[in-house]
């Protein structure tokens, strides 16, 4: 089995709150918040692990930013991936889910053959939910997102669950198939030691623009056609507004509010 | 060949809840008609299903001008191939403006794909739309503790979804008239990711951190049995229910289900207080949500600071309340 | 040119251990802390995360990483749980021995175990007569045939219930002057563990006494030359003892300043965070240095050891700076507190408790200063 894991490097979550936008220029001031592995991104490469455990295979790392992100790579072949490629180039820079998805899919495409390949279903810092799906659209494959089980007896065909609005939905999905996957799926192994000295021996490529055979406006910020325009604040406090009449009166009146924003029903 | 002709139109790709329309695809229709107004463009509503009774009549009352109507056994639940096929197909052909989806599951897994295929911009969980100078389309979304405005300027139709609550429901017009488009299915589509069943279940514990919606409760219960009227609360809302430290050290709850600064952390849509004071340690617990709404019995209390919706009401005597009404409502 | 970075690989190890102790060790702590007992899980834990194996050659099984990983290792630990950081080094501390003065054959029949956790270990000096004055011990041999017959007890021994493997100190019973260092095995006739001590820190790490009677040791188990017993237990003590001491200080002076920071943020008072107030970032910046510190001189005397010059010398300084350091921060991090700092609730009421058991452990600061002048003045 060839596996594609698409790995973000992400500002640590634990940190994440330390990021500030500029008011003035409008620019990330990340500090120096470390970079960690998407946590989604963990039940991914977890998820490749286990089915190279049981059906054998190859398990390669995408990664697509700046060279300090070359360490999130690193560590996901200390837990036992085979071989790490870092898509970094300056052109890269800037780009939305739209042009990431358009990178990170001529990058599988530059991997060669592959059966599967697998995505956290969201970013801790974009949150968008949608590489995954647009990687699987440029290169023309089916995609299943936010599964929770693989059953991959049947050759060809695999049988994902996923949840679904009040339940869950099962899919037969034709390989070779992008997954993107929910914390459910599985509990991500920690690092360990001896993981970490396997590592030493495993390669990490950087491919650039030029190795990746692109129209430089087809990616990054050029290549994006979504563009961020004006940043505001938020308003954190809120104006309450007191329902009143009866105790009675205000309970249906807390049903319609519940039933017009969807809450229930 | 209308090929380079705009249509212009706003799009909303509804949904289907049971053979009523989502909540969500109402308010974006409502949304979209605000939008089409200012922009002297139509609005034009894809239903797809098999089984939809007044749907797209109540889409239209809703202020949609054509629903393109999708009829067929094949399009009886989702499946990202089918559907991805038939509206980028009717998109390619019609070139709309704008095109909205809900932030549903369903929303999240189609709506990049058809961008995808569309070549265009996509922006996620909007929680404003609104049009700038140009008619181009301000998405908003909060992000690093502020609110950041997306565009999509060259790429047509500007691709946007948005969770329900975030748009009003509007109100139904039976006056309104529109039409009805039978779209023609196309003959084999490939489906390479088939669906063998989709499942309703009763949830029995959500927990917290998924939880779409979150009753917590506070000391002000006053007793066990307050905390079991909560409980059945929770129950009928189909929601999950969270604690203060308070009510832990009672042992009405586990520490499992404290929300807060040393408990969990968690991001539902809605958010009910009942019986707590809206402390900080406790608050701070709670991200982004679309609606906080809070009970308790002192209109002073520091909570009332921090929803949208209160009601001063004793917890004990207006949660039973709630569950009554609740219960004739369904 | 000297540089202080970490390598990505150390920072690697680093990032492993802290998930190991707040995934894996965390959850311990209460019943630690409750029952005073060392739980199975834990040790199951630490043995399948190969944190035994760290200091044991790859020949044997271990990952044969050096005492800089191992220092990394017990301070990401002990920021989590002293105890379990004190019988982690405390492990290594009875294999050390074995991995510089053992026979191939020895090496052969312990490391593997050592290394996966399937043996645990320990050494005993200590005795009532003599911590600090390791020649002041009773504890004897003498020799019967090529047996050896080993009277005595010794106090104050960490791991002493659940070690399979110790390494022991003796005197010869005819000249006091002559020690042997002995592998005793769990289970050997005339050999037991007796009283467990219950300690106002480190709870959940074991310590108790041990009772030689007539215990017969086979040649096989003397390690090391006969009569050099002294060199065999002291060099393991002063390098390796002294640097997991270091270790548990290093980690518990990084948790006293964490909890420190995140009360000082929350905590309101007069209007705003106290972290803003004067006094309170005094003793902040007090912690921060005393840290800042800390390391250095922990991490330099790992390296030196690394680089195969002993080090013993400068763990002695680095001992005697971080545990003294740890209580103090311990202190600091408990008024920050106010009056929740006595609620055991908070972890800074543990975190005092167990800096307390920092100074006595692997030499008091009084003989660290003795060393230190005994190296100054020589």
């Amino acid at each position: 089995m060839k596996i594609v894991v698409c790995v973000k490097a992400v500002p640590d979550p634990k940190e994440a709150d330390k990021i500030k936008i500029d008011p003035e220029t409008k620019t990330l001031m990340r500090g120096d918040v470390p970079f960690a592995t998407n946590p989604l991104d963990k039940h991914a490469v977890e998820a490749a692990l286990q089915l190279k455990r049981t059906l054998g295979g190859f398990v390669t790392i995408l990664s697509m930013g700046p060279p300090a992100a070359a360490n999130v790579v690193k560590e996901c072949l200390a837990l036992g991936a085979d071989r790490g490629i870092l898509l970094s180039d300056r052109a890269f820079a800037g780009a939305d889910a739209f042009a990431t998805a358009y990178t990170l899919a001529k990058g599988i495409e530059k991997i060669g053959r592959f059966d599967l390949v697998l995505c956290g279903m969201a970013s801790s810092d974009g949150a968008t939910e949608w590489v995954g799906p647009q990687i699987a659209t440029f290169l023309n494959i089916p995609v299943v997102t936010m599964v929770n089980e693989i059953h991959h007896e049947s050759g060809d065909e695999w049988q994902v669950k996923t949840a679904w609005e009040d339940g869950y939905r099962r899919v037969a999905v034709q390989l070779p198939a992008l997954l993107t996957v929910a914390r459910e799926l599985n509990e991500p192994k920690n690092l360990s030691f001896s993981g970490i000295i396997k590592a030493r021996k495993k390669e990490i490529t950087a491919w650039s623009l030029a190795e990746l055979d692109v129209a430089p406006d087809s990616v990054g910020f050029e290549g994006s056609p979504t563009v961020v325009g004006d940043f505001g604040t938020l308003q954190t406090a809120r104006n309450v507004e007191f329902l009143e009449g009866t105790a009675e009166e205000k309970a249906k009146l807390l049903v319609d509010i519940l039933t017009e924003s969807g809450a229930i029903g | 060949m209308e090929k380079n002709m705009r249509s212009g139109a706003v799009w909303v790709v509804a949904e289907l809840r049971g053979v009523q329309p989502h909540a969500v695809s109402l308010q974006l229709v409502g949304k979209a008609r605000s939008l089409a107004d200012q922009l002297g463009a139509k609005v034009e509503v894809i239903l797809l299903g098999e089984d939809f009774a007044e749907s797209a009549e109540i889409l239209i009352a809703s202020g949609a001008d054509t629903v393109y109507v999708g009829r067929s056994k094949e399009l009886a639940v989702y499946q990202s191939d089918i559907y991805a096929e038939i509206i980028v197909g009717l998109a390619q052909q019609k070139r709309p403006e704008i095109l909205l989806l809900g932030s549903t599951f369903m929303g999240r897994e189609l709506a990049p794909i058809v961008a995808a295929r569309l070549q265009t911009g996509l922006t996620a969980h909007c929680i404003d739309l609104v049009l700038d100078e140009s008619q181009i389309l301000d998405q908003k979304i909060p992000a690093y503790g502020g609110l950041i405005s997306i565009r999509c300027p060259e790429k047509k139709p500007q691709m946007a979804t948005v969770a329900g609550g975030v748009f009003p429901t509007p109100e139904l017009d039976a006056s309104r008239s529109g039409n009805q488009v039978q779209i023609e299915i196309p003959e084999k589509i490939h489906n390479r990711a088939r669906v063998i069943e989709m499942v309703k279940e009763k949830n029995e514990e959500q927990s917290l951190e998924d939880a779409q919606f979150i009753v917590a409760g506070g000391i002000g219960n006053g007793s066990l049995d307050g905390w079991k009227n909560l409980q059945e609360l929770a129950h009928s809302l189909n929601a999950a229910l969270g604690c203060t430290r308070p009510v832990v050290d009672e042992g009405w709850a586990d520490l499992e289900t404290m929300i807060g600064q040393s408990g969990k952390m968690v991001s539902p849509q809605f958010y009910l207080g009942v019986g707590l004071s809206g402390e900080l340690q406790h608050m701070v617990g709670v991200k982004g949500a679309q609606i906080m709404m809070a009970v308790n019995n002192d209109r002073k209390s520091p909570v009332f600071e921090q929803v949208d919706y209160g009601v001063v009401e004793d917890c004990n005597t207006f949660i039973p309340l709630l569950i009554e009404k609740l219960n004739e409502a369904k | 040119m000297i540089d202080f970075t970490f390598t990505e690989e150390q920072e690697m190890f680093r990032k492993a251990a802290r998930e190991f102790a707040e995934t894996e060790v965390a959850k311990y702590v209460p019943e630690m802390e409750e029952t005073s007992k060392v739980p199975e899980g834990l040790l199951k834990a630490l043995g399948e995360a190969e944190m035994l194996a760290i200091t044991i050659p790859e020949l044997y099984g271990g990952l044969e990483l050096g005492y800089t990983a191992r220092l990394i290792a017990l301070e990401e630990i002990a920021r989590v749980s002293v105890a379990t950081a004190m019988m982690l080094q405390v492990f290594a501390l009875g294999i050390e021995p074995i991995v510089k003065f053992g026979t191939d054959e020895q090496k052969q029949k312990y490391l593997p175990g050592l290394a996966s956790g399937k043996l645990l270990a320990t050494a005993a000096v200590t005795e009532a007569t003599g911590g600090s004055d390791p020649s002041g011990i009773r504890t004897s041999y003498r020799k019967e045939g090529d047996d050896y017959i080993v009277n005595g007890r010794k106090c104050f021994i960490t791991n002493a219930h659940i070690a399979s493997t110790l390494t022991i100190l003796a005197k010869n019973e005819e000249n006091p002057k002559e020690f042997c260092a002995f592998i005793v095995e769990q289970g050997m006739q005339g050999f037991k563990a007796t009283h467990e001590e219950h300690k106002v820190g480190f709870r959940g790490c074991n310590t108790g006494e041990l009772a030689f009677e007539n215990l017969r040791i086979p040649k096989e188990n003397l390690l090391g030359q006969e009569g050099k017993g002294m060199r065999v237990t002291m060099s393991a003590i002063g390098d390796v003892g002294r640097g997991g001491m270091v270790g548990c200080a290093l980690g518990l002076q990084t948790a006293c300043l964490e909890a420190s920071i995140k009360f000082a943020n929350e905590r309101i008072l007069y209007g705003k965070p106290i972290a803003k107030l004067p006094a309170i970032q005094d003793k902040i910046a007090e912690m921060k240095i005393d840290l800042e510190a800390g390391r250095l001189l922990g991490y330099r005397a790992a390296s030196l050891q690394d680089s195969g010059t002993g080090a013993s010398n400068e763990f002695a300084v680095a001992k005697y700076f971080t545990t003294e350091a740890a209580m103090k921060a311990a202190k600091i991090a408990v008024d920050v507190h106010g009056g929740y700092g006595c609620m055991e609730e908070y972890a800074v009421t543990r975190y005092y408790r167990d800096a307390a058991v920092l100074g006595p452990s692997a030499g008091t600061s009084a003989i660290m200063k003795v060393i230190v002048a005994r190296w100054t003045l020589a």
